[in-house]
Protein backbone atom coordinates (compact mmCIF):
# COMPACT_ATOMS: atom_id res chain seq x y z
CA UNK A 1 0.00 0.00 0.00
CA UNK A 2 1.43 3.19 -0.91
CA UNK A 3 1.98 5.69 1.96
CA UNK A 4 -0.36 8.37 0.74
CA UNK A 5 -3.21 4.97 0.64
CA UNK A 6 -2.44 4.19 4.15
CA UNK A 7 -6.04 4.24 6.40
CA UNK A 8 -7.28 7.26 7.80
CA UNK A 9 -8.41 7.78 11.14
CA UNK A 10 -10.82 10.01 11.51
CA UNK A 11 -12.40 11.83 14.45
CA UNK A 12 -16.13 13.37 12.73
CA UNK A 13 -18.22 15.85 15.00
CA UNK A 14 -20.93 14.06 17.44
CA UNK A 15 -24.34 15.77 16.18
CA UNK A 16 -25.94 13.08 18.95
CA UNK A 17 -24.38 14.31 21.39
CA UNK A 18 -25.07 18.26 20.60
CA UNK A 19 -28.58 17.13 18.97
CA UNK A 20 -29.88 15.51 22.77
CA UNK A 21 -30.86 17.38 26.23
CA UNK A 22 -29.37 16.02 29.31
CA UNK A 23 -31.81 15.98 31.97
CA UNK A 24 -35.11 18.14 32.42
CA UNK A 25 -38.88 16.76 31.79
CA UNK A 26 -37.82 14.91 28.79
CA UNK A 27 -34.83 13.30 30.09
CA UNK A 28 -35.08 9.36 29.99
CA UNK A 29 -34.82 8.66 33.42
CA UNK A 30 -35.12 5.38 35.47
CA UNK A 31 -38.78 5.70 35.57
CA UNK A 32 -39.00 6.46 31.91
CA UNK A 33 -37.38 3.08 31.41
CA UNK A 34 -39.73 1.50 33.29
CA UNK A 35 -42.24 3.10 31.39
CA UNK A 36 -40.84 1.58 28.29
CA UNK A 37 -40.75 -1.45 29.04
CA UNK A 38 -44.81 -1.67 30.57
CA UNK A 39 -45.25 -0.45 26.69
CA UNK A 40 -43.85 -4.07 25.63
CA UNK A 41 -45.72 -5.78 28.41
CA UNK A 42 -48.63 -3.78 27.08
CA UNK A 43 -48.51 -4.99 23.73
CA UNK A 44 -48.65 -8.82 25.13
CA UNK A 45 -52.24 -9.20 23.52
CA UNK A 46 -50.91 -8.00 20.46
CA UNK A 47 -48.12 -10.73 21.08
CA UNK A 48 -50.68 -13.22 20.86
CA UNK A 49 -52.06 -12.10 18.17
CA UNK A 50 -49.28 -12.14 15.51
CA UNK A 51 -48.03 -14.95 17.14
CA UNK A 52 -50.94 -17.03 16.19
CA UNK A 53 -50.83 -15.02 12.53
CA UNK A 54 -46.98 -16.85 12.81
CA UNK A 55 -47.91 -20.13 13.79
CA UNK A 56 -50.95 -20.05 11.29
CA UNK A 57 -48.59 -19.25 8.40
CA UNK A 58 -46.16 -22.27 10.00
CA UNK A 59 -49.56 -24.31 9.22
CA UNK A 60 -50.00 -23.23 5.61
CA UNK A 61 -46.23 -23.58 4.83
CA UNK A 62 -46.01 -27.34 6.68
CA UNK A 63 -48.83 -28.53 4.69
CA UNK A 64 -47.13 -27.23 1.28
CA UNK A 65 -44.02 -29.03 2.40
CA UNK A 66 -45.62 -32.18 3.08
CA UNK A 67 -47.39 -32.28 -0.52
CA UNK A 68 -44.32 -31.41 -1.87
CA UNK A 69 -42.80 -33.03 -4.64
CA UNK A 70 -38.79 -32.95 -5.22
CA UNK A 71 -36.81 -30.10 -3.94
CA UNK A 72 -38.47 -28.54 -0.95
CA UNK A 73 -35.91 -26.43 -0.14
CA UNK A 74 -38.12 -23.06 -0.87
CA UNK A 75 -40.29 -24.16 2.14
CA UNK A 76 -37.44 -25.15 4.48
CA UNK A 77 -36.33 -21.45 3.77
CA UNK A 78 -40.15 -20.06 4.12
CA UNK A 79 -40.14 -21.94 7.99
CA UNK A 80 -36.61 -20.48 8.91
CA UNK A 81 -37.78 -17.00 8.06
CA UNK A 82 -40.85 -17.54 10.05
CA UNK A 83 -39.25 -19.61 13.19
CA UNK A 84 -36.55 -16.34 13.01
CA UNK A 85 -39.78 -14.16 13.93
CA UNK A 86 -41.10 -16.32 16.58
CA UNK A 87 -37.17 -16.50 18.36
CA UNK A 88 -36.75 -12.85 17.78
CA UNK A 89 -40.09 -12.19 19.73
CA UNK A 90 -40.86 -14.47 22.29
CA UNK A 91 -38.91 -13.22 25.05
CA UNK A 92 -39.86 -9.93 24.89
CA UNK A 93 -42.95 -10.44 25.98
CA UNK A 94 -41.96 -13.10 28.86
CA UNK A 95 -42.47 -16.38 26.55
CA UNK A 96 -38.83 -17.29 26.42
CA UNK A 97 -39.80 -20.61 25.62
CA UNK A 98 -40.98 -19.75 21.96
CA UNK A 99 -37.34 -17.89 21.75
CA UNK A 100 -35.90 -21.50 22.78
CA UNK A 101 -37.89 -23.66 20.28
CA UNK A 102 -37.64 -21.37 17.94
CA UNK A 103 -33.87 -20.73 17.92
CA UNK A 104 -33.86 -24.71 18.00
CA UNK A 105 -35.48 -25.16 15.22
CA UNK A 106 -33.77 -22.34 13.56
CA UNK A 107 -30.24 -24.39 14.23
CA UNK A 108 -31.61 -27.42 12.68
CA UNK A 109 -32.67 -25.92 9.70
CA UNK A 110 -29.60 -24.30 8.87
CA UNK A 111 -28.24 -27.61 9.24
CA UNK A 112 -29.92 -29.08 6.32
CA UNK A 113 -30.96 -27.52 2.77
CA UNK A 114 -34.15 -29.27 2.21
CA UNK A 115 -36.05 -31.65 4.17
CA UNK A 116 -36.47 -35.83 3.96
CA UNK A 117 -39.79 -37.17 5.59
CA UNK A 118 -37.62 -37.92 9.18
CA UNK A 119 -36.64 -33.97 8.93
CA UNK A 120 -40.06 -33.06 7.96
CA UNK A 121 -41.23 -34.73 11.24
CA UNK A 122 -38.49 -32.73 13.32
CA UNK A 123 -39.81 -29.41 11.86
CA UNK A 124 -43.37 -30.72 12.51
CA UNK A 125 -42.41 -31.27 16.17
CA UNK A 126 -41.19 -28.14 16.87
CA UNK A 127 -43.83 -26.69 15.32
CA UNK A 128 -46.60 -28.12 17.49
CA UNK A 129 -44.40 -27.33 20.61
CA UNK A 130 -44.43 -23.75 19.82
CA UNK A 131 -48.21 -24.27 19.63
CA UNK A 132 -48.44 -26.10 22.62
CA UNK A 133 -46.63 -23.23 24.64
CA UNK A 134 -49.00 -20.82 23.22
CA UNK A 135 -52.19 -22.91 23.68
CA UNK A 136 -50.99 -23.16 27.47
CA UNK A 137 -49.81 -19.54 27.49
CA UNK A 138 -46.26 -21.12 29.01
CA UNK A 139 -44.45 -17.91 30.24
CA UNK A 140 -40.91 -17.77 31.39
CA UNK A 141 -38.94 -21.04 30.61
CA UNK A 142 -42.23 -23.02 31.05
CA UNK A 143 -40.96 -24.58 34.35
CA UNK A 144 -40.81 -28.65 34.58
CA UNK A 145 -43.26 -29.02 31.15
CA UNK A 146 -41.25 -27.01 29.50
CA UNK A 147 -37.72 -28.12 30.46
CA UNK A 148 -39.53 -32.08 29.52
CA UNK A 149 -40.30 -30.60 26.23
CA UNK A 150 -36.93 -28.68 25.00
CA UNK A 151 -35.40 -31.80 25.90
CA UNK A 152 -37.81 -33.66 24.14
CA UNK A 153 -37.29 -31.68 21.14
CA UNK A 154 -33.27 -32.37 21.39
CA UNK A 155 -33.73 -35.84 21.32
CA UNK A 156 -36.00 -35.86 18.31
CA UNK A 157 -33.00 -34.16 16.44
CA UNK A 158 -29.98 -35.83 18.02
CA UNK A 159 -32.02 -39.19 16.93
CA UNK A 160 -32.06 -37.76 13.10
CA UNK A 161 -29.08 -36.15 13.33
CA UNK A 162 -27.12 -38.87 14.53
CA UNK B 1 -24.66 8.18 33.47
CA UNK B 2 -26.49 10.86 32.34
CA UNK B 3 -30.57 10.88 31.42
CA UNK B 4 -31.02 12.18 27.83
CA UNK B 5 -33.79 14.03 26.72
CA UNK B 6 -33.76 12.64 23.05
CA UNK B 7 -37.52 14.51 21.66
CA UNK B 8 -35.41 16.40 19.40
CA UNK B 9 -33.86 13.06 17.65
CA UNK B 10 -35.48 11.39 14.27
CA UNK B 11 -34.94 7.68 13.95
CA UNK B 12 -35.18 5.52 11.32
CA UNK B 13 -36.65 1.73 11.71
CA UNK B 14 -35.97 -0.80 8.80
CA UNK B 15 -37.99 -3.99 9.62
CA UNK B 16 -39.78 -6.20 7.20
CA UNK B 17 -41.85 -7.49 10.56
CA UNK B 18 -44.18 -5.51 11.53
CA UNK B 19 -44.45 -5.88 14.70
CA UNK B 20 -41.34 -5.09 15.51
CA UNK B 21 -41.84 -1.70 13.91
CA UNK B 22 -44.60 -1.45 16.21
CA UNK B 23 -43.05 -2.26 19.19
CA UNK B 24 -40.06 0.26 18.51
CA UNK B 25 -42.33 3.33 17.42
CA UNK B 26 -43.79 2.23 20.92
CA UNK B 27 -40.28 2.71 22.93
CA UNK B 28 -39.69 5.61 20.85
CA UNK B 29 -42.82 7.30 21.32
CA UNK B 30 -42.41 7.05 25.62
CA UNK B 31 -39.26 8.76 25.14
CA UNK B 32 -40.22 11.73 23.12
CA UNK B 33 -39.20 10.75 20.03
CA UNK B 34 -42.17 11.00 17.25
CA UNK B 35 -40.39 12.03 14.04
CA UNK B 36 -39.99 8.40 13.26
CA UNK B 37 -39.43 6.68 9.58
CA UNK B 38 -40.53 3.33 9.04
CA UNK B 39 -39.61 1.01 6.23
CA UNK B 40 -40.21 -2.57 5.27
CA UNK B 41 -36.18 -3.26 3.75
CA UNK B 42 -33.53 -1.42 2.59
CA UNK B 43 -34.03 -0.47 -0.66
CA UNK B 44 -37.32 1.20 0.61
CA UNK B 45 -35.11 2.97 3.58
CA UNK B 46 -32.76 3.81 1.14
CA UNK B 47 -35.10 5.84 -0.94
CA UNK B 48 -37.03 7.15 2.95
CA UNK B 49 -34.03 8.53 3.74
CA UNK B 50 -33.33 10.96 1.00
CA UNK B 51 -36.33 12.97 2.51
CA UNK B 52 -35.96 11.92 6.26
CA UNK B 53 -32.92 13.49 8.40
CA UNK B 54 -32.40 10.35 10.47
CA UNK B 55 -30.09 11.06 13.62
CA UNK B 56 -29.83 7.00 14.07
CA UNK B 57 -30.65 4.12 11.78
CA UNK B 58 -32.57 0.98 13.42
CA UNK B 59 -32.15 -2.12 11.50
CA UNK B 60 -33.13 -5.55 11.43
CA UNK B 61 -30.67 -8.08 9.03
CA UNK B 62 -32.44 -10.50 6.86
CA UNK B 63 -34.43 -8.83 4.56
CA UNK B 64 -35.40 -8.59 1.13
CA UNK B 65 -34.46 -7.49 -1.45
CA UNK B 66 -31.68 -5.07 0.58
CA UNK B 67 -30.80 -6.21 3.88
CA UNK B 68 -29.47 -4.63 6.79
CA UNK B 69 -25.63 -4.64 6.13
CA UNK B 70 -26.37 -3.88 2.46
CA UNK B 71 -28.19 -1.11 3.64
CA UNK B 72 -25.33 0.01 6.20
CA UNK B 73 -22.65 -0.28 2.93
CA UNK B 74 -24.83 2.07 1.65
CA UNK B 75 -24.84 4.65 3.76
CA UNK B 76 -21.42 4.58 4.57
CA UNK B 77 -20.31 4.73 1.09
CA UNK B 78 -22.13 7.95 0.53
CA UNK B 79 -24.61 6.10 -2.25
CA UNK B 80 -27.31 6.90 0.20
CA UNK B 81 -27.70 10.70 0.26
CA UNK B 82 -27.78 10.67 3.87
CA UNK B 83 -24.87 11.42 6.20
CA UNK B 84 -22.06 8.57 6.05
CA UNK B 85 -21.40 8.83 9.58
CA UNK B 86 -24.91 8.44 10.49
CA UNK B 87 -25.16 5.96 13.22
CA UNK B 88 -26.36 2.64 12.82
CA UNK B 89 -27.74 -0.10 15.40
CA UNK B 90 -28.58 -3.51 14.08
CA UNK B 91 -31.36 -5.44 15.81
CA UNK B 92 -31.61 -9.13 14.54
CA UNK B 93 -31.86 -12.83 16.41
CA UNK B 94 -28.90 -13.90 14.43
CA UNK B 95 -26.17 -13.94 17.02
CA UNK B 96 -23.41 -15.74 15.97
CA UNK B 97 -19.68 -13.90 15.98
CA UNK B 98 -20.10 -14.94 12.17
CA UNK B 99 -22.80 -12.07 11.73
CA UNK B 100 -21.26 -9.80 14.32
CA UNK B 101 -18.33 -9.77 12.02
CA UNK B 102 -19.94 -8.87 9.11
CA UNK B 103 -22.35 -6.63 10.92
CA UNK B 104 -18.69 -4.93 12.25
CA UNK B 105 -17.07 -4.95 8.65
CA UNK B 106 -20.11 -3.34 6.93
CA UNK B 107 -20.34 -0.61 9.31
CA UNK B 108 -22.80 -1.11 11.64
CA UNK B 109 -21.83 0.93 14.87
CA UNK B 110 -23.55 -1.21 17.70
CA UNK B 111 -25.57 -4.59 17.92
CA UNK B 112 -28.44 -5.99 19.68
CA UNK B 113 -30.13 -9.76 20.18
CA UNK B 114 -33.28 -10.08 19.47
CA UNK B 115 -35.74 -10.21 21.71
CA UNK B 116 -35.02 -6.91 22.70
CA UNK B 117 -35.43 -4.77 25.83
CA UNK B 118 -36.30 -1.04 26.35
CA UNK B 119 -32.97 -0.88 28.60
CA UNK B 120 -31.26 -2.13 25.89
CA UNK B 121 -32.52 -0.20 23.21
CA UNK B 122 -31.22 3.12 25.22
CA UNK B 123 -28.33 1.11 26.54
CA UNK B 124 -26.98 1.33 23.07
CA UNK B 125 -28.52 5.04 22.16
CA UNK B 126 -26.72 5.95 24.86
CA UNK B 127 -23.46 4.55 23.85
CA UNK B 128 -23.31 6.02 20.53
CA UNK B 129 -23.99 9.45 21.91
CA UNK B 130 -21.30 9.15 24.88
CA UNK B 131 -18.59 6.43 23.68
CA UNK B 132 -18.91 7.41 19.16
CA UNK B 133 -16.02 5.33 18.05
CA UNK B 134 -13.72 7.18 15.46
CA UNK B 135 -14.34 6.23 12.04
CA UNK B 136 -11.75 4.54 9.86
CA UNK B 137 -11.36 5.09 5.88
CA UNK B 138 -9.03 2.35 4.24
CA UNK B 139 -8.95 0.93 0.89
CA UNK B 140 -11.69 -1.49 1.46
CA UNK B 141 -13.64 -0.24 4.28
CA UNK B 142 -14.90 3.10 5.55
CA UNK B 143 -16.89 2.61 9.11
CA UNK B 144 -16.56 2.82 12.60
CA UNK B 145 -13.05 1.66 13.95
CA UNK B 146 -13.20 -2.20 14.43
CA UNK B 147 -10.83 -2.02 17.22
CA UNK B 148 -13.68 -1.94 20.08
CA UNK B 149 -11.46 -2.60 22.93
CA UNK B 150 -7.75 0.14 23.62
CA UNK B 151 -5.81 -2.77 23.08
CA UNK B 152 -1.68 -1.82 22.70
CA UNK B 153 -0.67 -1.99 18.99
CA UNK B 154 2.49 -3.70 18.68
CA UNK B 155 4.75 -1.97 16.01
CA UNK B 156 3.93 1.26 14.35
CA UNK B 157 0.24 2.15 13.86
CA UNK B 158 -0.28 3.09 10.07
CA UNK B 159 -3.46 4.97 10.52
CA UNK B 160 -3.09 8.83 10.38
CA UNK B 161 -5.37 10.88 12.73
CA UNK B 162 -7.65 13.32 11.00
CA UNK B 163 -9.73 15.50 13.11
CA UNK B 164 -12.15 16.88 10.96
CA UNK B 165 -15.54 18.16 9.98
CA UNK B 166 -18.02 16.34 7.99
CA UNK B 167 -17.95 19.59 5.19
CA UNK B 168 -14.40 18.98 5.32
CA UNK B 169 -14.79 15.35 5.27
CA UNK B 170 -16.92 15.38 2.32
CA UNK B 171 -14.89 18.23 0.26
CA UNK B 172 -11.78 15.89 0.73
CA UNK B 173 -13.85 12.85 -0.78
CA UNK B 174 -15.00 15.34 -4.02
CA UNK B 175 -10.71 15.81 -4.46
Amino acid sequence: MAENDAPRLIVPPNPLKTKVGVGGPGAVTPEALERAEAVITDLGDDYLKWVEDDLAKLQTVMISLKAAKGDNSGEVKAIFEIAHDVKGQGGSFGYQLMTEIGGHLCRFLESIESANPAEIGVIEVHIDALRLVIANKMKGDGGKAGDSLYKGLEMVVAKVSG
Amino acid sequence: MSDYDLASLHVMIVDDYQPMRHILRGILREWGILKVGEAGHGREALETLKNFPADILITDYRMFPIDGLELAKSVRSGEAGCDPYLPILLITAFTEMKTILEARDAGVNEFLAKPISAKLVYYRIRSMIENPRPYVRAEEFFGPDRRRRSLPITGEDRREVKQETKGLERQGERE
